[in-house]
């Protein structure tokens, strides 16, 4: 029965009706601590560190992209393919921070070379001296793109120290793999770990860079973090996100979307406007940012880099060889 | 005598009748048919949640609504045969022809979408080279040819048999769509078949009765159709125009079908 009906006023409460007072205490705790969890979680939302080390770094005035509009940060980072999380854009940003631990984050560099290590990624930064800030173009083999402030090193610099033997020809990159934590990893959809590929003189290369941040910032863990290859000239896909190896291979090393579907992305992959895609044509790209009717805007052979890697492939068919 | 099954009576097994009004409803159908659009369209554009690539979303999003929409419809005609006594079941069967209509035209939002995403007509054209595309346009314009026949004054033109013949390409379309959309992504099989199946299974547990009914099994093990004599269960679903009862031959009779769309069977005095 309600207290109303056993009182002669509305304002006559029943014994029974009143909280006792430790439990009326409780409650006070209990609200203090769910209020403090909620600022806690409103100040440190999407800040999860990753590699802090080497913030703030400086622009390299060699890849500023003079008069080309960087893409907004919230785009960068609420767009992404990272089918660790799952199929959609949007799920990578959900997902990924729900207590995914990016730090400490061991690299392991290994295979063929002379001076194999595990590494702290921040260790990394300071063995390597530091970071640096790049505007690279991203082209995504979907025929959408950005262009990204990213932080980091050149991985020509990593290489250098990890001393390659001869027998070297390729570099394999590995992502990590953490089924428990993703759920993208628990179902079958691609053979994980997530697994790329650069022939030496392409890890080589200048613009090969390894990036631990963007925007300024350490890397946001639907980007990559704390550690990601950047290779710019190349389908998006090829730079491979939260990398826990690095080996120095003599064969072409297996890569995850190339034995997925061979005829639809290759292990170059360079981006390149007159070799279609099987289901769309790669001559134009959306540039992530423009309104419903932006247009579209050409897409450039090698994104734009043909002066620094063309002569990578030199006598290659890039018919042939996607 | 086993329930008659005109829409007017009330003694059906599984009938929720404040439900069915409700289901039956022109207004209800319009709702759900339009507002799935407003929900998934307009509102995320009005309220800037369609993300980094709007036109992508949109794109994605029409796509996805007109195929679901196509798998609805094609889902009342097996519904209706395997359950011809629910009530709710014939309520939505009320709405085919809307339903199916709805499909089309949120295929073609979603070609509008596919226009503006390649950036107008050059890209339009090279997108035209590609077999994913020409799945799609295929089955689109399978729906419209159906969406344009979806009349009386077409039923009446084209005669019952023919028109019913050429609506069987209901099924080419949804396969051709699925197919379109299965490969649309990157996951391949793993977005399609939550569609696939369930439709597939339906049309197998509606053919299978259909079978069953016709005495399909009737000699089981040695099957074959088998039609005896005017006590055959077969003919408690066929339509049957009252005014005519008693007048035409057995042969005749067994001729009758039921036809679509929207026509409820009207009933069926058939000998107990």
């Amino acid at each position: 029965m309600t207290p109303r009906k056993t009182t002669k006023h509305l304002w006559q409460l029943p014994d029974s009706a009143v909280l006792p007072e430790e439990q009326y205490l409780r409650r006070r705790e209990f609200l203090r601590i769910v209020g403090l969890g909620l600022v806690g979680s409103a100040l440190f939302a999407d800040s999860l560190p990753a590699a802090t080390t080497g913030f703030p770094d400086s622009s390299n005035p060699s890849f500023k992209l003079d008069g080309v509009k960087l893409t907004s940060e919230d785009s960068v980072t609420s767009y992404n393919n990272f089918y660790e999380w799952g199929f959609g854009k949007e799920e990578p940003k959900e997902l990924s921070n729900k207590g995914w631990k990016t730090e400490p984050w061991t690299l392991e560099i290994g295979g063929l070379c002379r001076n194999p290590r595990k590494i702290e990624v921040n260790d990394l930064v300071k063995l390597v001296g530091g970071i640096e800030r790049r505007n690279y173009r991203h082209r995504c083999v979907e025929a959408w793109s950005m262009v990204i402030p990213w932080d980091g090193f050149p991985l020509a610099k990593l290489i250098e120290l990890s001393k390659p033997d001869a027998s070297a020809k390729f570099v394999r990159f590995i992502s990590f793999l953490d089924p428990d934590a993703c759920p993208g990893q628990r179902s079958n959809s691609l053979p994980w770990p997530y697994t790329e590929g650069l022939t030496l003189p392409e890890a080589t290369n200048e613009l090969a860079f390894v990036a631990t941040g963007l925007y300024g910032k350490p890397l946001r863990n639907q980007n990559g973090a704390p550690i990601r290859l950047v290779v710019p000239w190349k389908y998006g896909f090829k730079s491979a996100k939260s990398l826990v190896k690095i080996e120095f291979v003599t064969d072409q090393p297996k890569t995850t979307w190339n034995e997925l579907a061979p005829d639809e992305y290759g292990f170059y992959a360079n981006v390149n406007p007159s070799v279609d895609h099987p289901r769309w044509s790669q001559a134009t790209e959306r540039v992530i940012g423009g309104g419903l009717f932006s247009g579209r805007r050409p897409t450039e052979l090698f994104n734009g880099y043909a002066k620094q890697v063309a002569h990578l492939y030199e006598g290659l068919d890039l018919r042939k060889n996607l | 005598m086993r329930g008659s099954i005109s829409g007017r009576t009330s003694d059906r097994p599984f009938e929720v009748k404040w439900l069915t009004n409700i289901l039956a409803r022109k207004l209800f159908a319009l709702t759900v048919l339009v507002g799935v659009g407003i929900w998934f369209l307009i509102v995320p554009a009005v309220s800037g949640n369609l993300g980094a690539n709007p036109l992508e979303k949109l794109l994605h999003q029409s796509g996805e609504i007109a195929i679901w929409t196509l798998g609805a419809v094609l889902s009342l005609t097996p519904l209706r045969v395997l359950f011809p006594a629910s009530a709710l079941v014939v309520a939505l069967n009320r709405h085919r022809r809307a339903v199916g209509v709805t499909a089309c035209i949120y295929g073609l939002l979603h070609f509008g979408f596919h226009i503006l995403y390649e950036g107008g007509w050059d890209g339009l054209v090279r997108s035209l080279t590609k077999p994913f595309i020409w799945f799609g346009l295929a089955g689109l314009s399978i729906l419209i040819v159906l969406t344009l026949t979806s009349n009386l004054w077409s039923i009446r033109s084209l005669g019952a048999k023919n028109w019913k013949r050429l609506h069987r390409f209901a099924y080419l379309a949804a396969a051709l769509l699925i197919y379109h959309q299965s490969i649309a992504g990157k996951g391949h099989w793993h977005t399609a078949r939550w569609l696939l199946f369930p439709l597939l299974g339906l049309q197998v547990a509606r053919i299978v009765k259909t079978l069953y009914t016709d005495g399909f099994f009737e000699n089981w093990p040695t099957p074959g159709r088998k039609r005896s004599g005017p006590d055959h269960p077969i003919q408690r679903y066929y339509v049957w125009p009252r005014s005519e009862a008693g007048t035409i031959s057995a042969e005749q009779r067994l001729r009758l079908r039921p036809i679509a769309p929207c026509h409820l069977p009207r009933i069926i005095d058939g000998p107990e």
